[in-house]
């Protein structure tokens, strides 16, 4: 393998795997506080990338789609829990049990497919650069690589950034902890748990909605791409085991790169290397790499 | 400040309070005795609304809380100190203790930070140790942390779930003494315990609870004095 090649490959696995980081910090913040997952996460990300395709059709400025897009999707985790996830708690056993949120967040995840075909069709779409003017690759340490991916680069690692600054320094995300913890010992302590738990939800699909957006110019496009990125955004966050979010951080540019080289070795199998990677990890350490530590990033 | 009237309180089909009634006015330090099962801590989890109770009712600073969420009665000052201490092992010393305070409306930053001092001054150890997480204080420094979080919080009523747990006996007195300083600066403080004649020898009133009913009550030096009688009731 040349050096160029290696570069090329290292930089779209950065990409990939920025994307499957956020993706899968938003199942694990939601999963800290509540101990749900939103199956539809990959779903989330699908509309993001869809509707930013839209609004930019529209002609609206690039930034001005970013937040509106960012900002649609806190709704939607909004509405996520009020709808599919908040009344069977209030059911109880009546609700199907402990576990029919993972069947009523998966059918969300349907319904916003099939929505999604109904208004944009099945047929893939391939969306402008965001950041860079065109899709050409510019010289960089000796090798042709995408600018746009290097912006992604750039933009997650402000994100995840971003997310540790709250998760750790802001009032909220020490709530989110004490929440995590024990739910009734922190409404003891005045925090308003329901609150949380929504704020949560919200934040996890604005996630997805960011790596939605991030994705869109790097991938294609189309109402059904939605799934693939829910399981390699689960695997990433169990490599964590789903409460370690520098473990987290570690398994999705882990994950990038495995695919990257993977595809490159053996474009058949490619993708499905990493995730065998991710099972045999599993087996060995079921609590993922941090072995179920989950201060660890502190 | 707390009154309880009458309260019957189930969880699930199985009732655990039958016809429980108590006072604690301001300034009062009153404590619930109680064996391992007899109801103190489903009492606590009563008063502050984790659970609500079936019959009978409970009013805080004059207001009944029925229909009260427990996180706005916590703002509003009546705060529980839970069984176990409930600290949160991820979060530091520090952020434990501004975690309960940073929820109540009308207190500055500044003030916050001078209740913290005075705080670390009345446990020199949680300024020794402000930085470090809380899973890995010792159960003594954790009990007195959950005592400075629930001060920091303004407290009008205080509920205590045994805080003695596990702790050696000269903490247990450092802890009580702290509660005893809450009730003479005027707050009403309800402590249950299993540990009967320390609790006795510090409060101001008393009731013994058995099988969630209360089955001897009057001033604690009284039941002191009877203390055979309680024992027989904490069995
Ligand atoms: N979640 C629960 N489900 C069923 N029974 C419970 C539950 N919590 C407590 N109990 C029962 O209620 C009674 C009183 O418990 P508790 O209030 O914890 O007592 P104490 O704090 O005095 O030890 C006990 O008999 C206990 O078994
Ligand atoms: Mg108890």
């Amino acid at each position: 393998m040349s050096w160029a090649n290696f570069l090329q490959l290292t930089v779209s696995g950065l990409a990939m795997g920025a994307i499957y980081t956020l993706t899968a910090k938003g199942l694990f913040i939601a999963h800290l506080a509540t101990n749900r997952l939103n199956f539809a996460q990959g779903d989330f990300l699908m509309i993001a990338a869809l509707l930013t395709l839209a609004l930019r059709g529209l002609g609206i400025p690039v930034p001005v789609v970013i937040v509106a897009v960012v900002l649609i999707l806190g709704f939607a985790g909004w509405g996520l829990e009020r709808i599919f996830i908040r009344p069977l708690d209030r059911l109880g056993f009546r609700g199907g049990g402990e576990y029919s949120w993972i069947l009523t967040t998966a059918g969300a995840g349907l319904v916003i497919q099939n929505v999604a075909e109904l208004v944009w069709g099945k047929s893939a779409q391939y969306s402008p650069p965001l950041f860079s003017g065109r899709n050409e690759p510019v010289r960089f340490l000796g090798a042709g690589v995408y600018p746009e991916q290097l912006a992604v680069i750039a933009v997650s690692v402000l994100v995840v950034a971003a997310f540790y600054w709250f998760l750790f320094r802001t009032r909220w995300g020490k709530s989110i902890y004490a929440v995590a913890f024990n739910p009734d010992a922190a409404v003891l302590l005045g925090i308003d748990v329901r609150r949380m738990v929504v704020l949560v939800f919200a934040l996890a699909s604005m996630l997805a909605g960011i790596s939605g957006v991030l994705a869109g110019p790097i991938v294609s496009v189309f109402p059904q791409m939605g799934l693939v990125f829910t399981v390699k955004g689960l695997a990433v966050a169990a490599v964590g085991g789903f409460n370690n979010p520098a473990a987290i951080l570690f398994g999705g540019v882990l994950f990038g790169l495995a695919e990257s080289f993977s595809n490159y070795l053996n474009s058949e199998f490619g993708d499905l290397l990493p995730l065998l990677f991710v099972l045999a990890l599993l087996i060995v350490r079921p609590t993922g790499i941090a072995g179920g530590r989950k201060a660890a990033a502190r | 400040m707390i009154e309880v009237r009458d309260v019957s309180a189930s969880i699930g089909p199985i009732r655990i309070l039958s016809g429980v009634s108590l006072a604690a006015a301001r300034g009062r330090f009153v404590t619930v005795i109680g064996a391992n099962g007899a109801g103190k801590t489903t009492l606590l989890r009563t008063i502050s609304n984790l659970l609500t109770p079936s019959s009978g009712r409970v009013t805080f600073d004059g207001k009944d809380t029925r229909g009260i969420a427990p996180h706005r009665l916590a703002r509003t000052g009546l705060v529980h100190v839970p069984q176990g201490r409930q600290i949160v092992p991820a979060l530091s010393v520090e952020d434990n203790l501004m975690l309960g305070a940073s929820n109540i409306r009308g207190l500055a930053r500044g003030d916050i930070r001078e209740a913290i001092e005075r705080e670390y001054a009345r446990f020199p150890v949680l300024r020794a140790r402000a930085g470090i997480a809380g899973g890995n204080l010792s159960g003594g420094e954790q009990q007195m942390l959950a005592i400075s979080r629930a001060v920091l919080m303004k407290p009008k009523a205080l509920l205590l779930d045994e805080p003695s747990l596990g702790l050696a006996p000269q903490l247990v007195a450092l802890i009580l003494k702290a509660l005893r300083e809450m009730a003479d600066a005027g707050v009403a403080v309800i402590l249950v315990e299993q540990l009967a004649m320390m609790s006795l020898s510090i409060a101001d009133d008393a009731y013994v609870l058995r099988q969630g009913r209360i089955v001897l009550s009057g001033p604690a030096a009284d039941l002191r004095g009877n203390a055979s009688v309680v024992e027989s009731y904490l069995t």
